[in-house]
């Protein structure tokens, strides 16, 4: 394993040169390019605002009260965005490998690279869209801590590069042999963004009637922690507690090594079915 | 002796015959590639039991019919596919000729395509500033060109920049596969004086080709593949010959065939279909292209070296009659 992380490492150029070159193909056919970075969480934002913060006009459970700085708008946004990132992440993971099967099955570079360049990709493409969340901040007058600056926004990244990257390590390889990833995928991407409190405050269900055992599994969600950190980082009321910043970091990190044993031991089948 | 730069032993890789086998994800990832469960006759051996080794500055041509395992092997030795037995060591960098097209995104410019795939192979961006007109320049491309996304590229063209590119590499190894076969006569003759000036510094070169005056141009040895595994390791001429003699038994066996099969037909299918008629009349033909590679290549042999008409004519004929046997 180390000499593979030292191959994936002096590759890194390799994978700077595959972002770039998705970023360039994504904006070089559309005539607005960058700002559709921008667009689509604003259109995702502006819909649900409509629904729940005009139409359900009921207690939206933002954290520390609905006259928060920033109150539900910011909420959504702080939340959307993230969740874009992981979400074009999920369902790009499958074809990491397959969209790069000819540039695999002719050239020797660590395999590796090409499930950590979408998740590089995805990355800088969620980083593109801080003006935004910066716009809405300065004009709603969110507020953030130093707790919130220094802790929970590297932590939630640092958890969501290690999650999605097992993630994606585990779906590019499996798909490549069993095609029925792409489904389960579309199914997951809608499941996760309800539970994981994406734009439904999580004390809706932790403070609420549910029974026990679905308020737990509901915690068990390691995505849960992860939103809660970028949530946390403008509503300080909404830092996980220990139980879910547990499961967060652990699923995480199991999910790294999980995938990339998986990765490793299916490679050779893989090899031979691109 | 020093140390071989390619080194293979035992080497073999499994194919599973039906790719729609029914296998659980748990299973998969239980047992990984290990264990089968329907393997029995479920899958076959493009390659095995093939061991060699390759000293620095040879030039290996590998022979055979199609579909016996040479470019599997080319594969095996470039990294892209991982053996299920024995191994393959490698001991310097390859530079793979496997599909000179491959890896250019129809999307980019031949610019942006040559700085990816380049820095795939492992050149410096310096490297490739350095070379990009003398690859430019060795492709051949018409004015304004390079600046075009390559999906508007000819095939000739993706092939030549793909050539300039890989000829650029320093690594010590080539694998050459068929790439040979396409481009026009004067860019053949650039991509020979390019594998010359390789060879000339000490380069080992794999080369696989169905094209006799490639082999005997550049190679020294030869190896010969016969149903996916390793029959004679010997001179090029050896090689070819061997080649040779089991392809004209071959086909003397299946014009015996045929004949036999005719002879026992015709009493009785006064009233056959079409259909027989027509495999029939394409039997002929078959035998004729045959044949005139048969004739053909000996004669063209000794015009080989300056790589005129001669060798170009000689190829077509040979590629030709292979594409009809497979």
């Amino acid at each position: 394993m180390p000499s593979r992380a030292l191959a994936v490492w002096q590759n890194r150029q390799v994978v700077s040169l595959l972002v770039r070159r998705d970023l360039k193909v994504k904006y070089q056919k559309s005539i607005l390019g960058y700002a559709w970075s921008m667009l689509e969480p604003l259109a995702m934002a502006g819909v649900y605002f409509f629904v729940f913060g005009l139409i359900f006009n009921s207690n939206r459970g933002v954290p520390g009260g609905d006259d928060a700085p920033g109150g539900y708008l910011l909420f959504l946004i702080s939340g959307l965005l993230p969740w874009l990132w992981f979400s074009q992440s999920l369902s790009q993971a499958p074809n990491a490998l397959i969209t790069h099967a000819k540039l695999i099955t002719t050239m020797k570079v660590p395999r590796e690279i090409f499930p950590i360049e979408v998740v590089a990709a995805k990355f800088v493409d969620y980083l593109f869209t801080w003006p935004v969340l910066l716009l809405f901040v300065f004009a709603l007058g969110g507020r953030t801590s130093a707790e919130g600056l220094l802790l929970w926004l590297p932590l939630a990244i640092a958890v969501q590069l290690v999650f999605s990257l097992g993630m994606t390590l585990l779906l590019a390889s499996v798909n490549v042999l069993v095609r029925d990833i792409e489904r389960v995928v579309r199914i997951l991407n809608r499941v996760l963004f309800y539970a994981s409190a994406i734009i439904i405050p999580s004390s809706l269900v932790l403070e609420s009637d549910f029974p026990d055992w679905f308020v737990t599994l509901y915690q068990l969600n390691p995505l849960l922690g992860i939103f809660k950190m970028h949530h946390a980082v403008w509503y300080p009321a909404d830092a996980p507690n220990a139980l879910i910043l547990s499961t967060s970091i652990g699923g995480a990190l199991v999910l790294l090594v999980a995938g990339y044993l998986t990765f490793r031991r299916l490679e050779t089948s893989v090899l031979k079915e691109l | 002796m020093a140390e071989p730069v390619i080194e293979a032993t035992g080497l073999g890789i499994k194919f599973a015959m039906n790719r729609k086998r029914r296998r659980s994800l748990r299973e998969m990832l239980i047992h990984g590639t290990k264990r089968d469960p329907n393997a029995s006759g479920a899958e076959f051996w493009p390659l095995r039991d093939v061991s060699f080794s390759i000293q620095q500055g040879e030039c290996v041509g590998i022979v055979g019919k199609n579909g016996t395992g040479k470019s599997t092997l080319l594969k095996l030795i470039a990294g892209v596919l991982i053996p299920d037995e024995g191994t393959v060591e490698v001991r310097g960098k390859v530079a793979p000729l496997l599909e000179l097209r491959a890896g250019f995104n129809g999307q980019l410019t031949g610019r942006e395509n040559i700085y990816l795939v380049g820095s795939l192979h492992g050149m410096s961006q310096q490297t490739i500033d350095e070379r990009f007109d003398e690859i430019v320049e060795f492709a051949n491309l018409r004015e304004g060109y390079i600046d075009m996304p390559v999906r508007h590229y000819s095939s000739g063209m993706k092939v030549r920049l793909g050539f300039a590119l890989i000829s650029q590499l320093e690594h010590p190894i080539m694998l050459v596969d068929e790439v040979l076969a396409v481009g026009d006569r004067a860019f053949k003759r650039k991509c020979y004086r390019a594998i010359s000036r390789m060879l000339e510094d000490d380069r080992t070169m794999v080369l696989v080709s169905h094209s006799e005056n490639d082999l005997r141009r550049f190679c020294t040895r030869g190896l010969y593949m016969k149903d996916g595994r390793l029959v004679l390791d010997a001179d090029i001429d050896t090689a070819l010959a061997a080649y040779q003699a089991d392809a004209q038994a071959e086909q003397e066996a299946q014009q015996a065939k045929r004949a036999a099969k005719e002879a026992k037909g015709s009493p009785a299918a006064t009233d056959a279909g079409g259909a027989e008629e027509s495999t029939d009349t394409g039997a002929p033909t078959e035998a004729g292209a045959g044949t005139a590679e048969a004739a053909a290549d000996p004669a063209a042999d000794p015009a080989a070296p300056e790589g005129g008409t001669g060798p170009a004519g000689g190829d077509r004929t040979t590629g030709r009659g292979d594409d009809r046997a497979a």
